[in-house]
């Protein structure tokens, strides 16, 4: 392959030299792949994240997208790490830029001893440590279209880490077999383009990656973990609308619940979603429905009738940038006090808070166990980067998995009671229930205060007792609900608190402070609402300071702490960010020093 | 031993009321198909007519406003074996609920959907509703027509009109609709004028302004576009046309329910225990990555 020399920019041979000499190993590296929507940016980051997996490394590849689907600057980041990792990695070792922009946007971040691969199709670039070949003209002319370029720019970064050439390919074959024929051909062709004219452009091997002992891994995103927990959970009924960033929810329910007589419906908007799964609860399946920020606010009322009328419903709210539409793209935890006190007038909810894929899948499923259990709206809080970031993760498998569906009668427990009342009181407050169709009985459900039969109640005595039954349940339930996580010492004075995909940056600066000899605890919340008293207030009570870490701009999580735990307020110390990117585990470990 | 289920209780209706004749030719039509009762399952809307199911020996939800037919298809899609009725007001169903209303045509899920008109919001005491004349109460809007939107939409719907004073005529509508539903042929929509002797007492004009559809000559309610005509020169008439406005030539299994289950279970009756699908879990999950 002979590449037109006037588009292409080889390396310094100064640089050229240098990294003959020895490639740079990298044990922990970073590569951001920046241009314009369309490019392909992600199936870039997609085949680096393959390739590394199979390497036995741990992939944590972000997006930085905008909400358009052509067009407009974007970018991704892999990171592959030898050490399990859950962040975005402050630094980028190796920028491929389809576009001047990308260079711009992505330069800042480029660490020291960085590298910038780009297509000099349009513009050439006057960066000493850079390298410029015109991607898409080099595919082009031979395939026919540019857009194969991002397969020739993997090849040709392939070329500059020192990939193995036979992996390398297999990730290609993986990656497209499923549309076959000409799509494999084309990017495989493609692969060979980049590869060679890297190879006789002056691209060495210049870094290198090392091996991982990851095995068995997968790559997975939140979003599939929770549409995968559902369908163990036994999840039977999802009705949702697209929305940004959980469409992928229903689109992963789409493929796999109608081989379990499970049936997903899109619905023509949030309001018919959240009724059509209160209908299909009512009816006893076991269903749910997902969301962002203003799908959320629109389900908000039926929300509330499933706190009331004692519905078992699932709602997974995908955290983005708000309020109104936001930042649809973007990263954010900003829902959470909205979710606390969700609608108007008082009912009980629980909102757990997975932090990675595995705990999606594990408390997806102990999300339907607590709504069936307790008759009640159960939310999880997930977030664009958990919901979206595709990360290695443990095969998920169902060691773990139990499916309790609570008090629910059996026909035959029906047929032996005197009286079956839809909402009798208990001493847990919870109502045996037969769903509709259960021969010889029938039942009353309302959002309208009730008595017990189910039937329309203004009585004050009654009114008493139907609001504690139900408000109790969030005391009751206390020790069902999923438990806290601790790291590092018992004996460290400083206190780290967060929730959901901050936990993985948060790790992170965990162990770059135990690296300066700053030691920490860290409380993982995993579930926020009720807020575990009995979990954190002994935690605060072993440190001096507790750094409470969101992505919002009024520190919610910690407010809610400060509201059920006054007498820990000076303890609390706010970590925040709200501009749409997640915390890089540096920031946290200035803001920890800075305040000792 | 019986067990003990809920008792039906007083209606809240005002004596006289339109809403009296749907509550009495649901109970009719549903003894003389032999829909067992707990097979039965009503959705209320919002509004005096909403609060039907509270009446009748009969598994009842109460929907929030504008929403029943959300739930009922809800319902509908996770057990394809129950009988839903979703039954509510002009308010609840055209100005709230009108999204919705749209779309459950075009869906069709074999669910049975009953508007009591007024042309009122009586439970707020006489507001102007979507149905209302002008004039009615200040309105100054023209009246929305159910039926000629439902005529609209092409899709293998039951579709018809009642009138309260004419109970008789209702249930032999409603024991239709039911059985369209019951052999899965899709959605069934009745719209019944049903007098608010309180707000807006029109039996009497009612009665003179009803006209029998299949009196008149041209009906055929398998033609879509000859009702249409037929439906709108009656009420640019002035009158009030009742009866089936649309029955499919075809007979054919065009239910929302069965497009997507067949006659499998559906999601409330398939299991979901661990033992019996494992081996099928495991297959999924080691699909992914």
């Amino acid at each position: 392959m002979t590449t037109p020399a006037t588009h292409t920019v080889p390396i310094p041979a100064e640089a050229e030299k240098k990294a003959a000499a020895s490639p740079l190993e990298l044990a922990d590296l970073s590569v951001m792949i920046g241009g314009q929507g369309g490019d392909g940016t992600l199936t870039v980051s997609d085949l680096l994240g393959r390739y590394f997996l199979k390497r036995g490394l741990f992939v944590y590849t972000s997006r930085n997208v905008l909400s358009r689907i052509r067009g407009g600057h974007a970018d991704a980041t892999v990171r592959a790490s030898r050490d399990p990792t859950a962040a975005v990695k402050a630094q980028v070792d190796v920028l491929l830029a389809f576009d001047r922009e990308a260079i711009d946007m992505g330069r800042e971040e480029l660490a020291p001893h960085g590298f910038v691969l780009y297509d000099s199709t349009g513009f050439r670039s006057e960066l000493p440590n850079a390298a410029g070949f015109p991607f898409a003209t080099l595919v082009g002319g031979p395939l026919g279209q540019p857009i194969f370029k991002n397969t020739a720019a993997y090849g040709a970064l392939s070329v500059l880490f020192g990939f193995d050439p036979a992996m390398t390919r297999a990730v290609i074959e993986e990656r497209f077999k499923r549309r076959g024929g000409e799509a494999l051909e084309k990017n495989l062709r493609a692969l060979e383009i980049g590869r060679a004219t890297a190879a006789s452009n002056g691209i060495a091997h210049r870094f290198s990656v090392v091996d991982g002992d990851g095995h068995d891994l997968i790559l997975t995103t939140g979003n599939q973990a929770v549409a995968l927990g559902f369908v163990v959970g036994g999840g039977r009924f999802f009705a949702g609308y697209p929305i940004t960033p959980a469409t992928e929810i229903m689109e992963y329910l789409q493929r796999y619940l109608p081989a379990f007589d499970g049936v997903v419906r899109q619905a023509e908007d949030e309001l018919a979603a959240i009724n059509m799964v209160l209908g299909a609860a009512y009816a006893g399946a076991r269903a749910m429905t997902s969301t962002s920020g203003p799908g959320l606010s629109l389900m908000t009322e039926g929300i509330g009738q499933a706190g009331t009328a004692e519905l078992p419903v699932l709602i997974a709210d995908c955290q983005r940038a708000g309020p109104s539409t936001g930042q649809p793209t973007r990263h954010e935890q900003s829902d959470l006090s909205h979710l606390a006190n969700l609608g108007h007038g008082e009912y009980p909810r629980f909102i757990l808070a997975p932090s990675d894929p595995v705990d999606c899948f594990g408390m997806t499923i102990d999300a339907l166990n607590l709504a069936d259990r307790w008759r009640l709206p159960v939310i999880l809080l997930l977030d664009q980067a958990l919901c979206q970031n595709t990360t290695t993760s443990k095969r998920f498998d169902l060691s773990g998995a139990t499916v309790d569906r609570g008090k629910r009668l059996t026909p035959e427990a029906v047929a032996n009671l005197a009286q079956y009342k839809v909402y009798q009181l208990t001493d847990d407050g919870v109502s045996p229930v037969a769903p509709p169709g259960t021969p010889g009985v029938w039942s009353e459900v309302t959002g309208n205060e009730h008595d017990e039969w189910g039937h329309v109640s203004v009585n004050p005595t009654n009114r008493r007792n139907m609001m504690r039954k139900r408000m109790e349940k969030m005391v009751r339930a206390r020790d069902e609900l999923p438990a806290g996580r601790l790291f590092g010492p018992a004996s460290a004075r400083i206190g780290l608190v967060g929730f959901g995909s901050t936990s993985g940056p948060i790790l992170e600066a965990q162990q770059l402070l135990e690296r300066k000899g700053v030691a920490t605890r860290y409380y993982q919340a995993r579930t926020v609402y009720p807020v575990p008293v009995h979990e954190l207030d002994p935690f605060l009570k072993g440190v001096d300071t507790a750094y409470v870490i969101e992505h919002n701009y009024t520190g919610q999580f910690g407010r809610l702490l400060r509201e059920t735990m006054p007498w820990h307020h000076a303890k609390l110390a706010p970590v925040l960010r709200y501009d749409g990117y997640s915390f890089r585990a540096p920031e946290i470990v200035a803001r920890v020093t800075e305040g000792r | 031993m019986t067990t003990q289920s809920a008792k039906p209780v007083q209606p809240i209706w005002c004596p006289g009321c339109g809403d009296f004749g749907v509550l009495a030719a649901v109970k009719r039509a549903a003894a003389n198909l032999k829909i067992p009762v707990h097979d039965l399952v009503l959705v209320g809307g919002i509004g005096c007519s909403g609060s039907i199911h509270n009446f009748l020996e009969v598994n009842g939800i109460h929907a929030l406003h504008g929403r029943l037919l959300a739930q009922a298809v809800g319902i509908k899609l996770a057990n394809p074996k129950l009988t839903v009725v979703a039954a509510g007001g002009d308010g609840d169903g055209y100005a709230i609920g009108m999204g919705h209303f749209m779309h459950a045509f075009k869906k069709n899920a074999s669910v049975l959907y009953i508007v009591m008109n007024n042309e009122t919001y009586g439970l707020t005491k006489g507001q102007a509703s979507p149905t209302s004349q002008v004039g009615f109460e200040g309105n100054v809007e023209p009246p929305f027509h159910s039926i000629l939107t439902a005529l609209s939409i092409p899709a293998s719907n039951f579709i018809a009109r009642t009138f309260s004073g004419d109970p008789k005529g209702m249930t032999a509508i409603l024991e239709e609709a039911l059985t369209f539903n019951r052999d899965g042929r899709g959605f069934a929509f009745v719209e019944d004028l049903s007098p608010c002797v309180t707000y807006n007492d029109t039996y009497k004009l009612w009665r003179e302004k009803t006209v029998d559809v299949s009196k008149l000559p041209g009906y055929d309610p398998t033609d879509r576009k000859a009702m249409f005509r037929l439906f709108l020169e009656q009420i640019e008439a002035g009158k009030m046309p009742v009866g089936v406005m649309h029955r499919p030539a075809e007979v054919s299994r065009e239910g929302l329910e069965t497009k997507l289950l067949g006659d499998r279970p559906g999601p409330a009756a398939t299991s979901t225990d661990l033992a019996s699908n494992r081996t099928r879990y495991e297959e999924l999950l080691a699909t992914v990555g």
